[in-house]
């Protein structure tokens, strides 16, 4: 036990002896610059997995791309020879007024639809190669195209809800209705909030709460509105209705100060 | 669309009838087919004219008047796009040297007016001849204050009811017209105008108008006035967009032949009012649509205009013709959706309206206060051909 505990003693004494100060510092740097390879090598190991992923994506996108612009090309001139505006024309009237003519706008839409599908098919390799890179079960493609799916329905909310913001705002104020800018910001934020809330179900974020929240805002909204109508406006509606009884069954009314104005001044 | 013959067989004209003269009247009331037939026999001797119609003839019809059955439409206020395709049709296969085009109640036109539309077109050699009603200062509003002075400033025409409802005309006026319409219906569904002023104009055609008088303006079917200014002015705009490349080259208009009448006063004070609040509450409320169409000198010219009494409400003739440039030029643009940007345009047609009432009342003869409109009209088309040309350089 002696000799044991003596050999110990002189080992530990040979070993402080034999080593310089900065031994230590030595083998710091060793497991730091360890770990920096070891980081180095992961990082490259991944990008080196990754970057067939990303060349994949450009590549599919440049190709649908240039896919796009000729189907757009060639589906322009298809519409042409067919006289498809003319058509379309005759069919809507000049109700429908959009800044493109429909054959420009099929055209367009043809070939955002090849960038598009460029774009998913892109994903969906750069999606691939980066799961097989990292060995993680993380899958970029569902969530994107949600986030795609969320922003057009976001787009076509807002551009919904202006449109129809503005008919109304246009339609009170030549109804000479004092509350035209209210009724028109009601309908707007209604068609918003209903979008909103299309976005974040799409999203997924949210769950049962976004849907509760929205059913008590909507329902609020609707219930206000009745009360609104069924209590301020008793008297107006029971007017209108008496006079449309009156109207319809005797026909005996008499021309109020309106009908009086428009016989007095002939536009046509 | 039903052919069924209402024209009895004793008046009936063949296929190979030839006449100087071809009468189309449109579909209208029984009383007032009468009237016109009335007219026409004591207008014209009846060997010289052949009346096409889809109207059901009278009992006690002359039987010395010659009729050919049109086929049948509907009733209309305006002439409709068939109307000149079946006087093209029906002038070229009776030989007629002119054609009438007698509108919805056309009976309060008197014979001397009926004969004065076909010597014009047969004796002084003019291809469209369009009548110049006499109508009270309070008619025919719209006419006054857009179609008039847009037509005369960008076409450099005097015709002083461009979207006339009876018409006299050439056979090759006729056959225009007939291609004009059938292009019009081609393109568009429901109902549609043709600008005969415009097409004659286009086609280098002489146009010119005969006095004939007062006469009974019939109303469109829905006379809500956003229908009617949506309808009409939007047409007009649409022709005017397809005409661009003619009427941008200078013109020199034709001199003023007619005297200046005074048209028959009546109140319409009242309204001015209520004209004048609808201006107000649009103001207040549409700045945000009209600040996409109108330069900020218009906003601000109609920010002036608001703050007026409605019994001092002027609109400045200058600033009218601007506003109407303006939304022409957004028409073509589509800034907006067409349908908005000719929604918002009523107000402002309104105020102009509450102006022209407060000018007549205040002793200005109607008449006088159209033709200045309308020389602002002449005077700023610079304007219009410049921001048809380059747009962007106004939006800075």
């Amino acid at each position: 036990m002696q000799n044991l505990v003596d050999n110990t003693i002189q080992q530990a004494t040979r070993n402080i002896t034999a080593s310089p100060l900065y031994s230590e510092d030595v083998s710091i740097w060793h497991h730091m610059s360890d770990a920096l390879h070891q980081s180095l090598y992961r990082v490259l190991t991944l990008l080196i997995a990754v970057l067939p992923g990303i060349l994949a994506f450009f590549l599919s996108l440049l190709v649908f791309a240039l896919a796009g612009m000729l189907i757009s090309w060639i589906l322009r001139r298809c519409l042409t020879w067919a006289k498809f505006d003319l058509r379309v024309a005759r069919k809507s009237g000049t109700d429908w007024a959009p800044a493109s003519s429909p054959s420009e706008i099929a055209a367009r839409a043809s070939f955002w639809i090849c960038v598009l599908l460029g774009l998913v098919i892109g994903v969906s390799a750069f999606d691939t190669s980066y799961a097989t890179g990292v060995a993680l079960p993380i899958s970029l493609l569902p969530y994107l195209t949600h986030a795609v799916g969320a922003a057009l329905l976001l787009i076509a909310g807002i551009v919904i809800a202006r449109f129809l913001a503005r008919s109304v705002l246009i339609s009170a104020v030549n109804a000479q209705l004092q509350y035209a800018r209210i009724l028109s910001l009601g309908v707007k934020w209604l068609v918003l909030v209903l979008t909103g809330a299309m976005v974040l179900d799409h999203l997924q974020v949210g769950g049962n709460i976004v849907e509760l929240a929205f059913g008590i805002l909507f329902g609020g909204i609707v219930l206000t509105l009745a009360l609104a109508v069924g209590l301020g406006l008793r008297d107006l509606v029971s007017r209108s209705l008496e006079s449309h009884v009156e109207h319809t069954g005797e026909r005996t009314h008499m021309p109020d100060e309106a009908t009086t104005a428009s016989q007095s001044i002939r536009h046509f | 669309m039903a052919t069924a013959n209402p024209i009895p067989d004793n008046t009936l004209a063949t296929d190979n009838t030839v006449a100087e003269l071809l009468v189309l009247v449109t579909a209208m009331a029984p009383e007032h087919f009468n009237g016109v037939l009335a007219n026409l026999a004591s207008a014209f001797s009846p060997e010289n004219f052949i009346v096409a119609t889809q109207n059901e003839l009278p009992a006690d019809v002359p039987s010395s008047l010659r009729i050919v059955a049109t086929p049948q439409s509907n009733a209309a206020w305006s002439i409709k796009p068939v109307d000149f395709v079946n006087a093209a049709q029906f002038g070229r296969k009776h030989g007629a040297q002119v054609i009438l085009i007698l509108g919805p109640e056309a009976d309060s036109l008197s014979p001397l007016a009926l004969r004065g539309l076909n010597d014009a077109v047969s004796k002084a050699s003019i291809d469209l001849a369009v009548p110049h009603y006499s109508l009270p200062s309070n008619a025919g509003l719209i006419n006054s204050a857009i179609l008039y002075p847009l037509t005369r400033a960008i076409f450099a025409s005097r015709v002083r009811f461009p979207l006339s409802i009876d018409l006299g005309m050439s056979l090759r006026m006729a056959e225009q017209l007939s291609l004009a319409a059938e292009r019009v219906s081609a393109v568009n569904q429901g109902e549609v105008l043709v600008w005969p002023v415009n097409e004659a104009i286009a086609a280098g055609f002489a146009a010119d108008e005969v006095d004939v008088g007062s006469r009974a303006m019939p109303q469109p079917s829905d006379p809500d006035i956003n229908s009617i200014l949506s309808l009409i002015t939007g047409s007009l705009f649409a022709d005017l967009e397809a005409k661009a490349a003619l009427w941008q080259r200078p013109r020199r208009a034709p001199p003023i032949r007619r005297p200046i009448v005074e048209a028959e006063l009546s109140d319409g004070t009242a309204n001015v009012a209520r004209m004048v609040a609808a201006f107000q509450l649009a103001n207040a409320n549409l700045q945000e649509i009209w600040s996409l169409v109108l330069p900020p000198n218009s906003l601000l010219g109609l920010k002036r205009c608001s703050t007026l009494d409605p019994a001092a409400f002027r609109m400045p003739d200058g600033l009218w013709a601007h506003i109407v440039y303006d939304f022409l030029i957004a028409y073509r643009l589509r800034t907006i959706n067409r349908g908005h940007l000719l929604g918002a345009l009523i107000p402002l047609y309104l105020a102009w309206v509450a102006g022209h009432i407060n000018v007549t009342a205040s002793g200005i003869p109607a008449e006088r206060h159209i033709e200045a409109v309308a020389a602002s009209f002449e005077a700023d088309k610079p304007y219009l051909v410049a921001r048809w040309r380059w747009p962007d350089r106004f939006n800075s």
